[in-house]
């Protein structure tokens, strides 16, 4: 139940920090898009073992957080959520590479340690470097940002809607389990045999709503047709914020420092 | 089931990104063909964000105490049809990878092909509907819900192994991994069909023209057919699934390192695959100039293995601090600016 205005506060959360106003927010959204899949490619290409030549990417989270003035106490915590499949697949090469890495201090490390160990590091610089993204750009950036790189307007109409629905049918979710708590003298969860009409109400209910909120729409003049993608220039500051994220990762791709 | 950037091999994780960009232009286009698209993008909208807020509940499974949540891919397809349904689950895992931190950019074509692709624009056409032969009833949706979920599912996990076998990140092999996944997801498909079984009838005895609509096969006039996108789709699979494999075998990456283990095995010693024959060498060295990514440190050779050692770790030890101080030298610099300013 705390799970699910959990989630609602996680969402409004983040919008809070993209509305900021630094340097980094002010950045054009291709830049920050490009630079963060530029940073993830080349975290998730390097080898199995490779964890020492990883650590020094660990510089870019650190100082896009600083830099725009994003709290690390709410966004070390949502790296968790990506842990459970890496640990289930990083244990597995702890289990199945059982070679000795190295030692210290007469306690030898495995391949497959170190192996979990990069796995878990690059888990993380992966998950910061999308959070970064969203949490430097405002949501309608994101979605002026998708227009003018052609994708199809059906698909970012159904992308918008779902982000702006997804508030309002958790808060229906956190009211109609709250209810079912109350009934059922309070049960932890639903019994699956419930699960057809509750789920099934929610969904009509939703149905109902969208097609309240479509007639609305349509009324104040909103159609398919025309949405002309705002312009935007991109200027010399975000190719240079480009080219900071991108020369050094490709440098530390192939020089060793440690 | 959702794949993470760390697990995926560039290679792996860009061609499963183009296949699923792909998917989204070819299903989007589809869409927009029909004449009330325009009245189901919000319908989409809220599906989408349905099947958020429904892995949110939590129920109990009889007789094993544990809990599970609705999964969507089938449950969607079957209230809007395979391409909608398939638009909305690709806007709900652009949303989780983005804000939720589940999945990652470069995983999420694997997760879009894994969750999406796969319930909505195979299993739901060539399972789903013809079990529901046009004519949804009690007796049929609940059945045809069970065997879609599980098929489903089934080739989903398959498809995560493939994925994270073919990206060389773990150490599992192939028949152990399968061995694990496959039975877990029967156990959740099996469940999670019933659930989208028990939905579905309940929105049929509530609103049948909802289920009807999208289950009846004369439902799209004058549009592409079913039959047409799905050949679309295995041609576009082939090609960029050609490609990939071009690709990853001109790159060291997950394949190299299986051939590597699997000539160790045999030779004795690590031998790679070009150093069997010399007429592999030309074209070694010819990767090795535009290669991007360098060969992999994959040896049981304890001694260059990750090609650093204890001082390497106190190395990324010291860099960790270093990057840390980094930053909140930079915050507080910023903070004593800003309160400069405020005076």
């Amino acid at each position: 139940m705390s799970d699910i205005s959990a989630r609602v506060h996680e969402i409004r959360a983040l919008e809070n920090l993209a509305a900021g106003r630094t340097a980094i927010h002010r950045l054009h959204p291709l830049a920050k898009l490009f630079s963060a899949l530029v940073f993830i490619v080349f975290v998730a290409s390097f080898g199995r073992y490779d964890f020492a030549r990883l650590a020094p990417y660990l510089f870019y989270p650190f100082i896009m957080m600083a830099l725009a003035e994003l709290p690390y106490r709410l966004l070390l915590p949502r790296v968790l959520i990506a842990l459970p499949f890496c640990l289930f697949a990083g244990i597995s090469n702890v289990v199945f590479d059982k070679a000795a890495a190295f030692s210290v201090g007469g306690v030898t490390v495995s391949l497959g340690v170190l192996s979990l160990a990069t796995i878990l590091l690059k888990m993380y610089l992966c998950v910061m470097a999308a959070l970064l993204l969203v949490a430097t750009t405002p949501f309608t950036e994101l979605t002026a940002q998708m227009r003018r790189l052609c994708v199809p307007m059906v698909f970012v109409m159904v992308f918008e809607m779902t982000f702006r629905y997804i508030g309002v049918l958790l808060e229906e979710v956190h009211s109609m389990t709250m209810a079912y708590k109350l009934r059922s003298g309070n049960k932890k969860a639903l019994e699956m045999r419930h699960m057809g009409s509750f789920v099934g109400q929610l969904l009509l209910r939703g149905f109902d709503r969208a097609e309240r909120v479509h007639a609305a729409m349509r009324c104040r003049g909103y159609s398919l047709k025309h949405v002309p993608p705002s312009r935007r220039q991109f200027k010399r500051a975000d190719a240079l914020a480009l080219a900071a994220v991108c020369l050094p990762s490709l440098l530390l791709r192939f020089i060793t420092v440690w | 089931m959702h794949m993470a950037d760390a697990l995926v091999s560039p290679a792996v994780g860009m061609a499963m990104n183009a296949i699923s960009v792909a998917a989204i232009v070819a299903a989007a286009a589809n869409v927009k063909k029909d004449e009330l698209a325009e009245k189901k993008v919000p319908i989409m909208g809220v599906a989408g964000a349905l099947v958020f807020a429904g892995q949110m509940i939590n129920f109990t499974i009889p007789a094993t105490g544990s809990s599970g949540h609705i999964g969507g891919g089938i449950l969607l397809a079957g209230l809007l049809g395979g391409v909608p349904a398939f638009l909305s689950i690709a806007a709900v895992l652009i949303i989780q990878c983005l804000f939720f931190a589940d999945g990652g950019l470069l995983a999420l074509g694997s997760n879009i092909f894994n969750l999406g692709v796969i319930p909505c624009l195979f299993v739901y056409p060539l399972i789903f509907k013809p079990l529901i032969k046009g004519n949804a009833d009690y007796r049929r949706l609940p059945i045809a819900s069970v065997a879609a979920v599980i098929v489903g599912l089934q080739l989903g996990a398959l498809c995560v192994v493939l994925q994270t076998l073919f990206s060389g990140i773990t150490a599992l092999p192939f028949g152990t991994f399968a061995a694990l996944m496959m039975p877990i997801h029967l156990a959740i498909g099996i469940v999670e069909g019933i659930v989208t079984a028990a939905v579905l009838c309940f929105v049929y005895k509530m609103r049948p023209e909802i289920i009807d609509g999208s289950a009846r096969p004369a439902e799209r006039p004058g549009g592409v057919s079913t039959k047409k996108l799905l050949i679309a789709f295995v041609v576009m699979t082939v090609v960029v699934g050609g490609a990939l494999s071009l690709f990853v075998s001109a790159n060291p990456d997950g394949l190299e390192w299986a051939i590597g283990k699997t000539t160790y095995k045999v030779l004795g010693e690590e031998t790679e695959l070009e150093a069997v024959g010399g007429i592999f060498d030309g074209a070694a060295s010819l990767r090795d100039s535009v290669a991007f990514l360098p060969d992999y440190a994959f040896t049981s050779d304890p001694e260059n293995a990750m090609g650093t050692s204890v001082s390497g770790i106190f190395g990324a030890a010291i860099t960790f601090i270093f990057a840390g101080a980094t930053g909140f030298v930079i915050s507080r610099t910023k903070k004593r600016k800003k309160a400069v300013v405020n005076v």
